[in-house]
């Protein structure tokens, strides 16, 4: 007992056995029959105070170097085991990872929202803000502040719709354009004016592939005291290109509308076949985007303005349209069908 | 409006023909190209002949052996038409012709008899749907044996133009061109008004009893007329403009019309009594036949040209049955007048009838037209109708309409268009389109009487413009002093965007609803969700009414995805609603509402969610609350669209902003929309505007108390109200009251249940014992057991 041979064996039949431990359960158990309470080493270190006291010291030294050894083993051992068990589970957690993800669910944004945002987007970098005003319009506002005349046969009941608010019959409507909101805008707010309007507008019209009687417009209106022509057409190119992708050409064409003079249709070379025709554009190259021209005079005094000292261009385009332009949207009414499969493609 | 180039020719010299360089040139012009067709003959080798003899054919009773002259001999062919003798000029297709639709004519047998070739129809030459018989060239028409072909005005090219409201003065042939000639800077050709009167003067007499609505009227007799076809180049002009053609008399003033512009009307004269025409505005309920045989009820707004009794004519919009002209008419009084715009409007608007008059003298025709179109068209009546223009021209005209003198100053236009022209290039264009130009800045403007729309500086600028080019005009940035968007606008993108990020799909519904959508909401009579306004005339029924709630849009909404095998669709909708309120016009709040029905999402392979219910409808809530970085707070609440026992009041800084919880099973199913549907509704603009206000709280070190608390209460007893007592008595330091644990049944009661609450109880300036937090417990206990009735469990 005690000798030096014996403590050899000790620590040779510990390392032995630890080297044998499958994994961490038996070497827990191992560890408690090497090391634990009536282990071997352990007993040989209750019998070291049998040891004479001259050999005592020497002996402990020697106890001590065997257990430290165990130890080390069975820390090793732990770590191995350990290690191997991690790979194991991590092999046997293996999942495939092609599944669809546990993502929450999203919705869509409406395209013509989408189309809104980005619209309202590309002019704010110009300096423009937003501003927005009632769609149970006023007639006042809607056509005598606009320069159209009480004939205009935008005015009859087959084209607007009017509303049953009030004492005059043909007082209240659903504005038929944003173009209201200048009007108010101007009347509120002295010049310098860099707006644009998005909202809902409204015409008689039953339903079809290209008209539905709601549908969504965005007027844009710029009244400064050095405002041209030429400041219109380099705007709308600048929209054109920042919308349609850069490369766009543009015309301006001669057109009329009661709220502007001079008035101008404006086209776009198409975005789809770069002006050499096709589909999108029905095989012309160009493409109709919207009626613009200078604030008529009247309109600038009916809000209170100087004709003389200012002057602004004003401009109208349909936001569903620009959506149908370019995501090759068939039919405006889809705009209005809550299916599923509608709203899914909007993203 | 359709005109034909050849036709535009007869005035100016075009300097160009390709139908595609001229689409450009009209649409730079602002005479914007709808279509355009190639015109010309569809055959070939037919050739003019005079018939010299038709004999019965000796095999068949319907077709006759007819020898024809054609210039350079006799040719026999045989006939099945009976409409020509001896001596008509006819078209004769000789062997080898081609007809339209590629048929090459030949030489056949017909019953035993040799016919090479055969005489035309207008049909079979495809220059008409008219007349079955054989087309009748009339004497002299041309040379025996010239081409047919080249006698017709084709080849040709037809443009359809989109005229704007605001160009009267282009509503016709002569007008393009003059347009055409001052863009080129070409001569105008004036339209051939030549004729001689004769015989007695007329005794046909005219009285103006409104010259506002009658500004000018003129009247001249023909008479002598023969009435019959008119010639084959007149009919053909005619069709390729769209213009049946009548007769030879009708024609003539259909023809001068869209020449010109100018309307013109024929009277039978022996079916004008007395041969008095008395313009006047019609009785009150006074009736007058009109040419498309309609009876019409007239109003004492709409003009009428009549006799000393009965109406004749609707004035400027379409003549009357009764003096109609007809086959056995002999002489004609031909109105030329001008009728004011506005009054033609709306009595075509008042009647709903536009005619080629009115769509003219809506928008303003040239008051200095009428003799021109009268001396046109009775030279033509004269030449093609046989007519004899009696001596007396009538002509009504005591105000003289004064061209328009416009002061255009010399920077006008470069301060609207943004480039400096010249002005001696302003005034060149200006005099081009007709104006009489005084000085070189300021310029002093005479507007001829064709344009009544230029009126102003800024109409002559767009005059300049327009003949300058708008692709001459330069382009330029101007850049607005900034602004963005408002905090508003900005937290409305962020409401969106929070609505999405739950999993809901933004939807536009029409803003109109049916008077049972708002029924089937069921709410109390006195909501004002159940007044809705009435839209005066409605496309139909089901779009009568303006909504007063997004909610239909949406069950709406869920209904269609329902039936279209979608059972789980979550939407929202933002947008504006109509609410009678004090001022002129409707409140128009904006609202944000969602519903959602059917399974939560989940990806296939883990199973179907369960499904939805108003616990989803608060979640949504909470998301859009976080977004915005606001409190929101659900209060217990009820509202006529939802479940009774699952509606919450939404409030915002303590003021209700809207609803939420699950629709109502029975407006559920109104909308035929089946399972539990999770709703709300809110105003969004309210929340919009709600400040988080919460100040920012740095995280404390030191470690906090946390406990839970259990409390045995009555089952009707709302979670949120337990959380809000337990908060308020614990005070300060209670940093969170978490609702964690909700059951019911035994242990506990009938009609009781248990909520449990977890507190963290933190001081920020030194840690909390046990001890110290116990008297806090007590005060929440009692508390909750005085304000809820509820006994701390296991306490």
């Amino acid at each position: 007992m005690g000798s030096a041979d014996h403590l050899r064996e000790i620590e040779a039949d510990a390392l032995g056995r630890l080297g044998a431990a499958g994994d961490l359960e038996a070497l827990a158990i191992l560890e408690a029959e090497v090391i634990g309470p009536g282990s071997p080493i352990m007993e040989a270190r209750r019998g070291l105070k049998d040891v004479p006291q001259e050999d005592r010291k020497e002996l402990g030294r020697a106890i001590n170097e065997v257990k430290t050894s165990i130890d080390a083993a069975i820390a090793a051992r732990r770590r191995h085991l350990a290690a191997s068990a991690g790979e194991a589970r991590l092999a046997a957690e293996r999942l495939d990872i092609t599944l669809p993800g546990r993502a929450p669910a999203r919705g869509t944004h409406h395209l013509v929202r989408q189309v809104w945002d980005e619209v309202v987007d590309i002019f704010m970098a110009l300096g423009y803000s937003v501003a927005d005003g009632p769609e149970v319009e006023t007639a006042h506002y809607n056509f005598d502040a606009l320069n159209t005349p009480p004939t205009h046969p935008s005015r009859f009941e087959s084209d607007t719709l009017y509303v049953d608010y009030g004492d005059d019959p043909e007082g209240v409507l659903l504005r038929t354009q944003t173009s209201p909101v200048q009007a108010r805008y101007m009347e509120a707010h002295p010049p310098p004016v860099y707006i644009v309007s998005p909202g809902r507008t409204y015409r008689r019209d039953t339903t079809d592939a290209t008209h539905t009687p709601v549908f969504h417009q965005m007027e844009g209106l710029a009244v400064d005291d050095h405002i041209t022509f030429a400041d219109l057409k380099g705007t709308l190119a600048y929209f054109a290109n920042e919308f349609f992708g850069s490369g766009r050409q543009v015309r301006f064409q001669p057109h009329f509308f009661p709220f502007t003079e001079p008035s101008a249709e404006m086209h776009f070379s198409c975005f789809a076949c770069d002006g050499s025709g096709c589909r999108t554009c029905g095989h012309s190259g160009w493409i109709e985007l919207l009626g613009c021209g200078m604030v008529d005079p009247n309109v600038l005094a009916t809000a209170g303005y100087d004709p003389a000292a200012v002057s602004g261009f004003a401009f109208g385009m349909g936001i569903d349209r620009l959506a149908m332009i370019r995501y090759g949207i068939p039919e405006l009414r889809y705009f209005f069908d809550p299916d599923l499969r509608v709203l899914g493609q909007f993203r | 409006m359709k005109l034909s180039v050849g036709w535009i020719n007869e005035f100016v010299d075009l300097p160009i023909n390709d139908p595609g360089e001229l689409c450009d040139v009209f649409n730079q012009l602002g005479l914007e190209v709808e279509t355009w067709q190639a015109v010309e003959a569809g055959f070939s080798g037919v050739i003019v002949a005079e018939v010299t003899e038709v004999l019965l054919h000796p095999n068949a009773d319907k077709l006759r052996v007819v020898t024809l002259d054609t210039g350079s001999g006799l040719h026999t062919v045989v006939c099945g038409a009976w409409n020509f003798e001896a001596g008509a000029t006819v078209p004769l297709a000789m062997p080898g012709a081609v007809l339209p639709g590629g048929f090459e004519v030949g030489s056949r047998k017909i019953r035993g008899v040799e016919s090479p070739g055969m005489i035309c129809s207008e049909r079979e030459l495809g220059l008409g749907e008219g007349s079955e018989g054989i087309l009748m060239l009339g004497e002299g028409y041309a040379p025996l044996g010239a081409d047919f072909a080249s006698t017709l005005p084709y080849p040709d090219v037809v443009f359809d133009l989109d005229i704007t409201p605001n160009r009267p003065d282009a509503m016709s042939v002569y007008g393009v061109a003059r347009d055409l000639a001052a863009c080129f800077g070409l001569p105008l050709r004036g339209p051939n008004t030549g004729f001689e009167e004769e015989g007695q003067p007329t005794t046909a007499s005219v009285r103006v009893e409104d010259s506002e609505r009658c500004p000018r009227f003129t009247a001249r007799e023909i008479r002598d007329l023969a009435i019959g076809p008119s010639p084959l180049w007149m009919r053909l002009r005619l069709r390729d403009c769209g213009v049946r053609a009548i007769n030879n008399v009708v024609d003539v003033t259909n023809y001068v019309t869209l020449e010109l512009g100018q309307p013109l009307h024929a009277f039978d004269l022996d079916r004008v009594p007395e041969e008095t025409l008395v313009i006047r505005r019609a009785a009150p309920g006074e009736h007058l036949t009109t040419l498309d045989s309609i009876d019409r009820v007239l109003s004492d707004e709409d003009l009428l040209v009549a006799g000393p009794s009965d109406g004749l004519a609707l004035a400027g919009i379409m003549g009357g049955e009764n003096s109609e002209v007809a086959p056995d008419t002999t002489r004609v009084l031909l109105e030329v007048a001008h009728f004011s715009a506005p009054h033609t409007l709306l009595s075509g608007w008042r009647q709903k009838l536009r005619s080629e008059a009115s769509a003219r003298f809506e928008r303003g025709v040239d008051p200095e037209l009428p003799p021109i179109a009268s001396g046109r068209a009775a030279a033509l009546m004269g030449r093609l109708a046989g007519g004899a223009i009696a001596p007396g021209f009538i002509d009504i005209y005591p105000t003289p309409i004064e061209p328009v003198v416009v002061e255009l100053p010399a920077a006008e236009t470069e301060r609207l268009l943004g480039v400096a022209i010249p002005p001696s290039e302003i005034a060149g264009i200006l005099t081009r389109l007709g104006c009489e130009v005084e000085g070189d800045g300021p310029f002093r403007v005479t507007v001829p009487t064709y344009r009544p729309d230029v009126t102003r500086p800024a109409d002559l600028v767009e005059e300049i413009a327009r003949l300058y080019g708008y692709d001459n005009i330069p382009s330029s940035l101007p850049r607005g002093p900034g602004g963005g968007l408002s905090r508003t606008q900005r937290r409305a993108r962020l409401a969106s965007a929070a609505m999405v990020g739950a999993g809901y799909s933004e939807v536009m519904s029409f803003s109109f609803v049916a008077p049972g959508d708002i029924a089937a909401l069921g709410l109390p009579p006195d909501d004002p969700r159940n007044r809705p306004i009435r839209i005066r005339n409605p496309l139909n029924e089901e779009q009568a009414l303006l909504r007063t709630s997004l909610l239909p849009g949406l069950l709406t909404a869920l209904r269609v995805n329902q039936a279209r095998n979608h059972p789980s669709a979550a939407l929202f909708e933002t947008g504006l609603v109509f609410l009678p309120g004090p001022a002129d016009l409707p409140d128009q709040p904006r609202r944000l509402a969602f519903a959602a029905v059917g399974p939560r999402p989940a990806p296939r392979w883990t199973g179907e969610g369960p499904d939805r219910d108003a616990t989803d409808a608060v979640g949504v809530l909470e998301s859009l609350a976080g977004a915005l970085g606001i409190e929101m707070q659900i209060e217990q609440g009820s509202d006529g669209a939802f479940h009774p026992g699952r509606c919450g009041t939404v409030l915002v800084g303590g003021w209700a902003v809207g609803v939420v919880g699950e629709i109502h099973p029975a407006v559920a199913s109104a909308f035929e929309v089946t399972g539990r549907v999770a709703a709300g509704e809110i105003d969004l603009d309210a929340v919009l505007a709600a400040e988080s206000g919460a100040p920012f709280l740095p995280p404390s070190p030191l470690p906090p108390v946390v406990f839970d608390l259990a409390f045995d209460v009555d089952a009707g007893v709302p979670a949120g109200q337990l959380t809000a007592v337990v908060a308020a008595a614990g005070g300060p330091t209670v940093e969170s009251v978490t609702l964690f644990d909700v059951f019911s049944g035994p242990p506990l009661a009938e009609g009781r249940k248990s909520l449990a609450v977890r507190l963290t109880v933190r001081d920020p300036e030194r840690t909390l014992t046990d001890e110290e937090v116990a008297p806090l417990r007590s005060a929440v206990a009692a508390a909750v057991a005085e304000r809820l009735d509820g006994r701390l469990r296991g306490g």
